[in-house]
């Protein structure tokens, strides 16, 4: 848990006012040749630093166009985004990179861990793309013992636990280099109730601790978890 | 660092194909290195075989054009195709203090004992005094007297003559019985007098048994340390003023035209190898792309996390390098097996083996192999790395 209160003590700043993310008149065309499709239609919020909250929407509502867009993986067609006060549409893909590397923790439906490295491997992976060196693997320990996984498993190749540990260790390879946002695809999409249920709490905790989370899901019941659920229809916020 | 040690493991875990793919380096690398050392095998085999004359330069009449038979007595003897003994001292007091040798040469019948079969084999006359700068004796001695005569070494094997054997030349003996006083070293290919097959007998003898005072060609030794190619100019300067009455021909300079030769028939078989290596390339290509295609999820969620796309390209360039490099020098060793095997069976010899030139293919098929391998990585590194993130993510 210490690294827990240390991310509790970062949040705690003279940087508080400002939004984590920053959305205005956001708007995303895709240029297809049939013609032009409008994901997004001046979408405009702000993402405080220590809140929860759900998105929610039907399929083709543009639920993934603002997850790549809130995650630094595209950029919009027209309209300012800013993470922790950095407006990305001019940014180059190098920057966008570093970004996502420092500010953006995400977390997938599949887990997505790699399957050529072992748990702790996973976890500090992030870490080495940030040091560009060798790290201590204490540091990576720490995390997974936070969100309550058994140090046996740490050696461990991600097909050898089960999905809840999986998407654990994912959690804690979003967590390690201390973003300002945790960014979650239907996290307990692929997981059964009960253990989604127990991925949840660990969430509702790490947002106690004053972690800041954005949820994309379709679940009412798992959005009931978040403090504040935006609802997207055709490209634009609808609540 | 990580990536690096990510390459290692997606290798190991595709343990056959990349196996599959290290092998067509293997074969490649031993295909072009042990071309290569055949090639200088060949040529240090040659080269060795050559080198007694490859310090001559051999002056013979000159054949061609219109200096033949018609030209009567102008310019001296080229019109019956000889040298004059004028014509000699004028080529010994060009090119002192390099030793000039004349040479009589012929071809007769001779009976070696009772009872044997009549055979035809060349003749040289030369002076007793020459004969050690020309030639070297592996039994018995140099002889000085005119009833005395060298066989050359394969004449003593065909025939099995000895030390002491007499050989009768001419129809019935007529011109003489000579007794074999020493038997030449092998000379092998050489371009003055080539004597293996041959018997050498006095100048004097021969002078007198076939009534000649002229010369067939001329030899000149050139001395340690003397370009031989101005040696041929100087010959050349004084006998061809007007008319050209003698061909210079530096054994030195057609050495080096039989090695430019020899070193284009190593390039031509060692490019044949590289055709194999080409292939090898291709199959690294191929299961690059593979690589990259299995593994398209994984670098949409390697890009995502916020790694860059020179580090996912660096990731692949590792396979492509730890393939070439592995699998270059396992092809390396194998070649002087290779080599070893090659130069046993096709030349019978080993001895050149193990000499530093062999070791230049060795090294070019060793490297050869790795920049093939990485540059048939480039393209697929490149492709992972500039795949689109969001694409990448989506990809099942």
């Amino acid at each position: 848990m210490v690294f827990l209160r240390e991310k509790e003590q970062e949040v705690t700043g003279p940087m508080d006012d400002q939004p984590v993310m920053l959305f205005r008149d956001v708007v995303k065309v895709y240029p297809l040749p049939a013609g032009d499709v409008t994901a997004l239609d001046g979408v405009s919020f702000r993402v405080d630093r220590g809140e929860f909250i759900s998105v929610m929407g039907p399929s083709g509502s543009g639920k993934s166009t603002l997850l790549n867009l809130m995650g630094c993986l595209d950029t919009p067609t027209s309209g300012d985004i800013f993470i922790s006060g950095t407006r990305i549409g001019d940014m180059s893909d190098v920057e966008l990179t570093n970004l996502r590397r420092d500010r953006i923790g995400f977390i997938f439906q599949y887990f997505n861990l790699f399957p050529l490295l072992n748990i702790i491997e996973n976890v500090t992976f992030p870490m080495m793309l940030k040091s560009q060196k060798e790290v201590d693997p204490e540091k990576g320990k720490e995390v997974l013992r936070s969100v309550q996984l058994e140090d046996k498993l740490f050696t461990h190749t991600p097909t050898e636990v089960s999905g809840g540990q999986q998407q654990r260790v994912a959690i804690a390879r979003a967590l390690v280099n201390n973003p300002d946002i945790l960014l979650c695809d239907e996290p307990t999409g692929n997981l059964d109730s009960k253990t989604g249920a127990g991925i949840m709490d660990l969430m509702t905790e790490l947002n106690r601790k004053g972690t800041t989370i954005i949820m994309v899901t379709h679940d009412p019941h798992i959005a009931e978890y978040s403090k504040r659920t935006i609802r997207i229809a055709d490209g634009r916020i609808v609540a | 660092m990580i990536f690096w040690e990510i390459a290692k493991r997606n290798l190991r875990i595709h343990l056959l194909r990349s196996t599959l793919a290290m092998l067509g380096i293997v074969i490649g690398v031993v295909a072009i290195a042990s071309m290569g050392i055949l090639g200088n095998t060949l040529v240090l085999s040659v080269s060795d075989s050559l080198h007694t004359v490859g310090d001559s330069v051999i002056v013979s009449p000159y054949t061609g054009g219109g200096s033949g038979f018609g030209q009567g007595g102008g310019g001296g003897g080229s019109a019956n195709l000889k040298i004059t003994d004028q014509q000699f001292q004028q080529i010994k007091r060009a090119v002192a203090p390099n030793i000039a040798i004349p040479v009589l040469q012929t071809a007769d019948i001779m009976k070696l004992g009772v009872g044997s079969d009549t055979i035809v084999a060349p003749i040289y006359g030369l002076n007793p005094d020459d004969v050690p700068n020309i030639m070297k004796l592996k039994a018995g001695s140099y002889s000085r007297s005119d009833s005395g005569c060298l066989v050359g070494s394969t004449f003593a094997t065909d025939h099995n003559v000895k030390i002491g054997s007499r050989i009768s030349i001419g129809t019935d003996g007529d011109k003489g019985t000579l007794r074999v006083t020493g038997i030449i070293e092998e000379r092998g290919i050489s371009f003055d007098i080539s004597t293996d097959s041959a018997i050498v007998v006095t100048q004097n003898w021969f002078e007198t048994t076939y009534n000649r005072n002229d010369y067939d060609t001329v030899v000149v030794k050139v001395n340690q340390g003397v370009d031989s190619a101005i040696v041929k100019t100087t010959i050349e300067k004084q006998m061809n003023k007007r008319d050209k009455i003698v061909t210079v021909m530096d054994s030195k300079a057609t050495l080096a035209t039989i090695f430019s030769a020899f070193g284009a028939i190593t390039t031509f078989v060692t490019a044949i190898g590289g055709i194999s290596m080409i292939v090898a390339g291709v199959s690294i290509f191929n299961i690059m792309m593979m690589s990259v295609t299995e593994r398209i999820k994984e670098i949409g969620i390697m890009r995502s996390i916020g790694t860059q796309k020179r580090e996912v390209m660096s990731m692949f360039m590792f396979e492509a390098a730890i393939l070439g490099t592995v699998g270059s020098l396992i092809g390396g060793v194998l070649s002087i097996l290779a080599g070893y095997a090659i130069s046993s069976l096709l030349l019978n010899t080993t001895k050149y083996l193990f000499v530093w030139s062999s070791a230049i293919p060795i090294v070019e098929g060793v490297c050869f192999g790795i920049i093939i391998s990485l540059a048939c990585g480039i393209y697929p590194a490149w492709k992972a790395a500039n795949l689109s993130p969001i694409e990448a993510l989506r990809h099942e």
